[in-house]
């Protein structure tokens, strides 16, 4: 088998012409495994040159080689081996599983072998990451890890992206679902904060960008980031880790000498997909009696007479985005001491106008020895500034729209950048006809007129001391910190669309401030017995989080033409600040023990006691034992199953409250009259809070055949998290709208599969192909009695709205409004019978139940193929990204839709719409008496008139009601989506051999990439990977595509230097 | 060395553990006070305040209902026109009851039996029995025993139990309201704003509501106690000076509240009713107003609730010169409602002044409606192209911004609107000047949109319980046991009582300036008063006195006020089989753009099924996350025909009530 294997790969070897021919003496031979069996396919390389041949079918090879030269022999599955040149050479490679004693860092930054893991762990290093190099490392991550689920949440410069590993594991909004991030053994705040305060500058998660705070480090700083997936794996970080764990390790200086990196990289980018509206039909409604009302921007008027201009005002809007991304760095190092210091610059300018993301990072990783005793350092500083503007919708409570909503529902007749007058004042199609807080904003203007941006200042720094007191046992400790202000600044001009408060102007500067100190100290001990080997790990933590948001608003500029606080009134002045202050102490420990390289086990437990909970209740404690069976080295070795090893590992996390949500408070007071009036807020106080428990088993299995050619990994996990720690509406009986609650549970359960084949791996010709792939099912367990649809948050698109469905119904659930269907005798709808038609409307009748469960965002299957394939200097490299299953709404659909900027709305070209269903109930239907039951087919037709319920209408107002009941119906905007993505595709020259005549320049290479090239879905929108509303609290908002920025495709070219 | 490592590592530990307990004492909230340091003396008012403003959609909506008001706003015209009600009519009232108001209560109560404080307690229990009392008029079934106990889920309990529950509430009260607190109790003047803290005057509205909630027993024949009514209205209010209501503000020091956005000190019912721009008035309650027991005789009081706009006015120098008022129009539903059935039921418009010269081009397809439309013109300039009418309307004159010939005429409806302080933040807009102006040209130039409705003016005194409806209640109790003598002088109090209130409030505000920019808020003449008073719009005799007269007088003292509604329920509204009392409210009924089949399912009007008897339960908040005990309560909980399942108090029997629910 391995044997046809290699022939085949030789043959085609030799088809791609890489045997190279060369003159001069020959040397020969043969190459054999330790059982005396020819290698074929084996790679025989000059050294310091580019001759080289491969071995026949019987192992033997003929080259050109001077005497003395060095012939560098490495076939996969063989350690590589140097041999002098000469005739007759019978050489011997031993056997050498790429894989088998790689190591991994786990929880606490710690390296273990990964063959002795109970768990899954995925690691993706450096040079993966920089294939398709985002701004935003989660990004880089998609489709690259099995149980890896990443959703970008637009292609808006500066937008966060969110990750979920196994499914979310809370229901909650305010619940964070994301991994947590540690950097260099820091704790690194991920949050997708709303940063200003949505009562006071109308800011909430849907309107404008919102980046999340990983998109602070550096990709090009990271060594490797190891994806910690389960509770088992995670769990010695406590209450944080039940989300699973994403350790970054950023690079280190090497011994040597001091190393320059320098890499540039200049791309552009456009948005990959645009709507479409139709130029058809033109502006207008019909009123119910068919009289024209031309006051509207909506597209449901007389047909666009031959000759008018036709704008292509969504066309016009984006631009070219444009990234410039500049990074240097220098490292070096002797035996005791290493550095590694780098600079970097993002440049990007969005695809809308006006919008850019603007970081600048430095870092500085030191370490030195002293006998015994290494201390080490790791900061960092970063600035990030977004320019934004209002996408999706207007203002909280100040009125107005979003730029996105406005540019995909504007009159094609009318020219969307014509929102000034030559004077330069505001131009308004229905300017003085409407009140400026009813009109619809030019998007031009909210992109010009408004400002929105935020700036983060981030500093990280770690103090790492680790004594080694003998030398199976060492004592470590860490202090770390995380530290960043985030100003935000929001400022809409007077003269805007929003509401009569607002219209002289409106500004909002808020700082928020968050600081994460955390102590580590960890004692580590390990043994060898005879066939024995065991650890012990005990340590104590300490965690504390400060996060202060001071916003400042006022509204009406005294004159015009200042923006700042001094030119508005005092009395128009306000501020407001909040403090949430987190503490947490751990102490942990871990024990394992190993047999003869076969069986692995290890337990680990760990104490918290958190500041969040009830006094009685914040501490808790949870264990976690897994181990791994490596059988192969019970069975003879072989050459087809070379490794293999099956996992196992249960482990229980606790994960603690938000602050403060022990106790109800009370509202700012009022004044009556002569009376202080006081009361509580809606939300109370629970002082009975116990933690989210999450119990979490995984099964895997990892097989390695021929030599590591091929790897296969398969995981199967379930978790369950009781003891939910929500924040629902609850039925208000109780007083309150809402307290914090120990509410159910969510069930996540999945498999992953991860399969890595090298079918060449030689000098001159490298052939890998990864394919993962991973489904997770989540569901919501038992909960709160009565809670038919738990909704995470209040956010409504369209007509629809994140749902979980309690008693083993659907997490990532979507309800909506729909078409009621026809009832059988019982008087039961026949689901996904006929329509049932409404006597009242003359349309189809909408269902009384508003919250109809009308899809499932979960996909059933994700995963990626990646390919990399280098020849000689050439490297070539792409991601495929698929997707199978997964509601998304769309919302630009049903907001086009209501305008009449759709193209479906032109169906028959609006002459004539057709109902078909069941009666309703007895009535008349367009003219008939009609039983209930009895099948209805109407017609409407634009030139005739219809009497429904006594109210005569004219044919093209139920043509344009007929559309209006048409949105009704949330199913109508639905897909189960299915994609296949060119997520990247990478070709990458480098130069080093061509220049290796120098000393100076010790590496070169020059790359394209191009990133979302091609996506092939049945999705209808816009790009289907959607989250309008981004984030990763409870369910989140995966699945919605509401007027989103596009999502972009890139073509970039960069250069690496190194000397 | 090992061993001096050892011992630093675990001091460090044990000391850890030990100072770890102080060290994560940080999980208060150093930006906001908790509920155990608010005091009663500033929780009464609160409750106070959020119990009206809890009122407030709950006197809007079942006035939508009762048929006083006609609503563009489609859920409420769903109540108003086609009786095809909506659930989203039905949050607002349970939500502000509950999460504003109620949850304050335990508090309240907790903190004040601590102190000694039996008046703050008494007030609690009042305003707990009025708030479910409320609930139970509206929603038939609630979580009462296990409401406000901090369970997340509560049980719902059937009407009955709340109905007891909020009568004993009230015995209670009555007889802490008879203690003396202890000493250094809070004093109940510091906190209560509706009595001033008189203990007496609280006993006083104790009973008064006792007899307003045996009243709604009139359908019981075990149950109801006319003796014990009369009993509880000797003890209640005897005259107008012991009315109690809250006192209500436009200010321009007011602030908006944190829940809805309105001001915290405006009238409760102006928030719902005439903050905007979608309600008007019906035509059934302008006709009681003008047309009472068919006498043609116009009553004192209908300029003073029917609201007005100018009319024909003509501008000098940018000041108004010359004006008329033009009486609202009331809107048609439940009659031939020939406007509403020609465009749609919320299809009435809000009229503009024309800042400038405006021409219109309405096309008019059919031949005969363009003959109608260009005669009532009325003088208006016209110009007639093919199928095109082209009015042409001066500066200044009303008009509705709309190409639409049926929309034309709605200029004779003027919306129920008053403007506050807040609503019109930064608009000069004076304190004393409650109009509506249509915008800001018309608001420069004088020329006012509408005068507003007395009950519902930002500042009107908001009523709790008055002398006037204890008349009535006594006049329809008196008639009920034959004493049709005692019926009449109850009767003629209550109209008299109520004009003189009015009076009173309409002669503070012309006193402290209102009148000056509006004339609906200067006194009504007495000569008028007097006149009507014995005009044959008012029953002169005990023999000429019907049930109808007693109850449509009391509809117009009450106006927008959930009591109608619920005496409405009391005489199957038009239906004319409650005894022999004939139709207590003529004209009342299901109109052409009824839609409400599925879910007022009987067939005629003998059938309680045929009427609005209650509102489905708030879908957002107990549909949603109380559905099983809400279905264990009614099996009709979530479907369609729950609206025309009659409550507890509206059944004649219990077994006809459990015969619906269960």
């Amino acid at each position: 088998m391995l044997k046809k294997l290699q022939s085949v790969l030789l043959a085609l070897a030799m088809f791609l012409g890489v045997a190279a021919v060369a003159f001069g003496q020959t040397a020969n031979g043969v190459v054999v495994d330790a059982q005396g069996q020819p290698v074929p396919g084996a790679s025989i390389i000059v050294k310091g040159t580019t001759t080289g041949t491969m071995t026949l079918t019987d192992g033997t090879f003929t080259l050109a080689a001077r005497p003395g030269s060095l012939l560098e022999v490495s076939c996969i599955g063989y350690a590589t081996k140097d041999v002098p040149a000469g005739v007759n050479l019978r050489i011997v490679l031993a056997e050498d599983d790429l894989f088998l004693d790689e190591s991994v860092v786990t929880a606490l930054g710690i390296s273990r072998e990964r063959k002795s893991l109970g768990y899954s762990v995925s690691e993706v290093k450096s040079e993966e990451l920089m294939k398709n190099k985002q701004a935003n490392v989660v990004n880089s991550l998609a489709g690259k890890v099995p149980g890896v689920n990443v959703t970008q949440s637009s292609g808006a410069a500066g937008a966060g992206a969110s990750i979920i590993i196994r499914g979310a594991n809370s229901t909650y909004e305010g619940r964070d679902n994301s991994p947590l991030f540690v950097v260099d053994g820091i704790i690194y705040d991920n949050s997708t904060s709303v940063l200003g305060n949505s009562a006071t500058d109308g800011m909430t998660r849907s309107n404008t960008t919102y980046s999340n705070r990983v998109m602070d480090i550096n990709p090009e700083d990271i060594e490797t980031i190891s994806v910690l997936k389960g509770a088992a794996a995670a769990a010695l970080y406590g209450s944080k880790a039940a989300d699973g764990a994403i350790i970054i390790t950023t690079k280190k200086g090497a011994e040597g000498a001091v190393m320059v990196d320098f890499s540039s990289k200049t791309s552009v980018s456009w948005a990959n997909k645009l709507p479409v509206a139709q130029t058809v039909f033109g502006r207008g409604v019909y009123t119910d009696n068919g009289v024209l009302d031309e006051q509207t921007y909506s597209q449901w008027g007389e047909k666009i007479a031959a000759g008018t201009k036709v704008y292509d005002n969504i066309g016009t809007f984006f631009r070219k985005g444009i990234v410039l991304d500049n990074n240097v760095s220098v490292s070096g190092g002797t035996k005791n001491s290493s550095f590694y210091l780098s600079l970097s610059n993002f440049d990007q300018k969005g695809i809308v106008p006006n919008t850019g993301y603007d970081k600048t990072t430095v870092r500085f990783n030191g370490e030195q020895k002293y006998g015994r005793l290494t201390v080490g350092a790791n900061v960092a500083y970063s600035i990030a500034r977004t320019d934004k503007t209002l996408t999706s919708g207007g203002l909280y409570d100040g009125g107005g729209t979003g730029s996105m909503n406005a540019l995909y529902t504007w009159p094609v007749t009318e020219d969307i950048t014509h929102y000034l007058n030559e004077d330069g004042s505001k131009y308004r199609l229905f300017d003085g006809i409407w009140e400026l807080a009813d009109d619809k904003e030019n998007p031009y203007w909210i992109i010009n007129k408004d400002q929105l941006y935020d700036q983060t200042h981030r500093f990280t720094g770690a103090l790492n001391a680790r004594f080694e007191i003998a030398d199976w046992w060492d004592i470590s400790a860490r202090l770390g910190y995380d530290n960043f202000t985030t100003d935000s600044y929001t400022y809409i001009e007077p003269g805007s669309v929003v509401k009569d408060l607002y219209q002289n102007g409106r500004l909002n500067k808020s700082d928020y401030n968050y600081r994460y100190l955390s102590t580590n100290v960890m004692s580590n001990m390990h043994k060898t017995f005879g066939d024995w080997n065991m650890h012990l790990l005990v340590g104590t933590t300490t965690e504390d989080t400060y996060r202060h948001n001071q916003t400042h608003w006022g509204y009406d500029f005294i004159t015009a033409g200042t923006a700042s606080f001094t030119n508005i009134a005092t009395a128009n002045q306000f501020f407001k600040d909040a403090t949430i202050r987190k503490r947490l102490v751990g102490v942990y420990g871990e024990f394992g023990a190993s047999w003869k390289n076969t069986l692995f086990l290890t337990v680990t437990g760990r104490n918290d006691w958190s500041s969040t909970l009830p006094v009685n209740n914040r501490s808790y404690f949870y264990p976690s034992v897994s181990g791994s069976f490596v059988f192969t080295e019970l069975i003879p070795k072989n050459d087809v199953l070379t490794f293999g090893k099956v996992r196992a590992s249960m482990a229980r996390v606790g994960k603690d409250a938000e602050a403060y949500v022990t106790t109800t408070t009370l509202l700012a007071p009022y004044k009556y009259g002569d009376y202080t009036l006081v009361g509580n807020y809606y939300e109370a106080g629970n002082p009975y809070l116990v933690p989210e428990i999450q119990t979490a088993w995984e099964v895997g299995a990892e097989l390695h055949l021929f030599n590591g050619r091929v790897n296969l990994d398969w995981t199967y996990y379930h978790s369950r998290t009781d003891n939910q720690i929500a924040r629902p509406r609850l039925s208000q009986a109780s007083g309150y709208s809402m307290t914090t609650i120990n509410s159910g549970s969510v069930i996540n359960k999945g498999q992953e599969f991860a399969l890595t084949f090298i079918p060449i791996q030689n000098r001159d010709l490298d052939w890998s192909i990864t394919l993962n792939a991973s489904y997770n099912r989540g569901t919501l367990g038992e909960f709160l009695e009565g809670v038919t649809k738990f909704y995470p948050t209040d956010a409504q698109f369209g007509t629809i709205q994140a749902a979980s469905i309690p008693n083993g119904g659907v997490f990532l659930g979507m309800v909506g409004t729909r078409y009621e269907y026809e009832k059988d005798a019982d008087g039961n709808e026949i689901m996904g019978g006929r329509y049932a038609i409404d006597p009242n409307t003359g349309l189809y009748k909408v269902s009384t139940e508003t919250d109809a469960l009308v899809g499932n965002r979960e996909p059933k299957l994700i995963g990626g193929l990646a390919n990399t394939f280098r020849y000689k200097n050439f490297t070539l490299s792409f991601l495929l990204d698929f997707r199978i299953g997964g509601a998304v709404y769309n919302g630009t659909e049903y907001l086009m839709v209501t305008a009449g900027t759709s193209p479906i709305t032109t169906l028959n070209d609006r002459q004539s719409v057709t109902i078909t269903g069941v009666a309703s109930a007895d009535g008349n239907y367009n003219g008939t008496d009609i039983k209930a039951g009895e099948p209805v087919t109407i017609t409407y037709n634009a030139g005739e008139s219809y009497t429904v319920k006594g109210v005569t209408y004219d044919g093209k107002a139920m043509i344009q009601k007929y559309w209006s009941n048409y949105q009704s119906n949330s199913s109508n905007f639905i897909t189960d989506v299915n994609w296949l993505k060119l997520r990247s595709l990478s070709l990458t020259y480098d130069f080093t051999s061509l220049i290796r005549k120098q000393h100076v320049i010790k590496g070169l290479s020059a790359s394209v990439i191009g990133t979302n090239l091609f996506t092939l879905t049945n999705y209808k929108g816009m790009d289907p990977e959607v989250s309008t509303a981004g984030g990763t609290g409870g369910s989140g908002a995966a699945g919605i595509d509401y007027a989103s920025v596009p999502a972009v495709a890139s073509v970039s070219f960069g250069v690496n230097l190194k000397f | 060395m090992k061993k001096i490592l050892n011992i630093a590592v675990w001091s460090v530990l044990v000391l850890g553990l030990a100072s770890c307990d102080k060290w994560l004492d940080v999980n208060t909230d150093p930006d906001s006070p908790t509920n155990e340091g608010a005091l009663v003396e500033n929780r009464l008012p609160w409750l106070q305040h959020y119990y009206s403003y809890a009122m407030g959609p709950a006197d809007m909506r079942t006035s939508c209902i009762s048929g006083a008001l006609y609503s563009t706003n489609p859920n409420n015209n769903h109540l108003s026109t086609t009786w095809n009600c909506q659930p989203g009519s039905t949050t607002t009232a349970e939500q502000i009851w509950f999460v504003n108001a109620a949850c304050n209560i335990p508090d309240l109560y907790n903190k004040a039996e601590k102190e000694g404080a039996y008046y703050y307690m008494g007030a609690a229990e009042v305003i707990h029995a009025m708030g479910f009392m409320m609930l139970l008029d509206t929603q038939g079934e609630m979580p009462y025993t296990e409401a406000l106990a901090g369970i997340a889920s509560p049980k719902y309990d059937d009407g009955k139990t709340i109905f007891n529950g909020c009568i004993d509430r009230l015995d209670h009260a009555i007889e802490l309201f008879q203690k003396q607190q202890e000493p250094g109790a809070t004093p109940f003047s510091y906190g209560d704003m509706w009595c001033g803290g008189d203990p007496a005057k609280w006993i006083k509205l104790a009973y008064g509501l006792k007899a307003r909630y045996l009243l709604r027993l009139s359908k019981k024949a075990d149950l109801f106690k006319p003796d014990t009514i009369l009993e509880c209205i000797a003890k209640g209010p005897q005259s107008n000076d012991e009315n109690i209501f809250m006192v209500c503000y436009n200010s321009a020091n007011d602030v908006t509240d944190y829940w809805m956005r309105d001001p915290v000190m405006t009238n409760p019912d102006w928030d719902y009713v005439a903050y905007g721009s979608t309600q008007r008035i019906s035509k059934f309650y302008r006709d009681l107003l003008v047309n009472m027991r068919g006498a043609g005789v116009v009553d004192p009081r209908m300029p003073k609730i029917v609201p007005a706009a100018m009319g024909g006015i003509k501008v000098k120098d940018g000041k108004l010169d010359s004006y008329e008022w033009v009486r609202s129009q009331g809107v048609d539903s439940y009659g031939p409602a020939t406007r509403l059935l020609a465009g749609g039921s919320t299809s009435i418009q809000t009229p503009v002044f024309a800042s400038d010269e405006v021409k219109i081009k309405y096309p008019i397809k059919d031949a005969a409606a363009r003959a109608d439309f260009i005669a009532g013109l009325g003088g208006k300039q016209y110009d007639l192209k093919a199928d095109t009418v082209e009015v042409t309307y001066p500066k200044w004159s009303l008009y509705c911004s709309s190409n639409n010939y049926i929309y034309a005429g709605d200029t004779i409806y003027v919306n129920i609107r008053s403007n506050s302080q807040k609503s019109m933040d930064g608009s000069g807009q004076p304190a004393l000047d409650v109009n509506w102006y249509t915008g800001s040209a018309q608001y420069n130039a004088g020329v006012v949109g509408s005068t507003g409705s007395f009950q519902v003016h930002p500042n009107s005194d908001y009523d709790i319980l008055t002398y006037h409806e204890m008349c009535f209640i006594k006049a329809e109790v008196l008639f009920r046991k034959g004493d049709d003598a005692g019926a009449l002088a109850a009767y003629k109090a209550g109209i008299k009582a109520h004009m003189d209130r009015m009076q009173k409030e309409l002669a503070a505000w012309e006193t402290a300036g209102y009148s000056k920019t509006n004339p609906d808020m200067t006194p009504m003449s007495e000569a008028d008063i007097t006149a009507y008073l014995s005009s044959a719009a008012v029953a002169q005799s005990a023999s000429d006195l019907t049930m109808r007269d007693i109850m449509l007088q009391k509809y117009v003292a009450m106006g927008f006020n959930i009591e109608n509604w619920n005496d409405m329920r009391r005489f199957n509204f038009s239906a004319g089989n409650i005894d022999n009392y004939g139709v207590v409210y003529p004209g009342y009924d299901r109109g052409p753009l009824f839609a409400g089949q599925a879910k007022l399912v009987g067939a005629d009007k003998n059938d309680p099924q045929y009427w609005v008897r209650r509102w489905r339960l708030p879908a957002t908040t107990e549909l949603n996350y109380n559905a099983t005990n809400a279905k264990a309560a009614n099996k009709h909980a979530t479907s369609d025909d729950i609206w025309s399942i009659p409550v507890w108090w509206d059944c004649a029997t219990d077994a006809e009530y459990y015969g619906y629910i269960r």
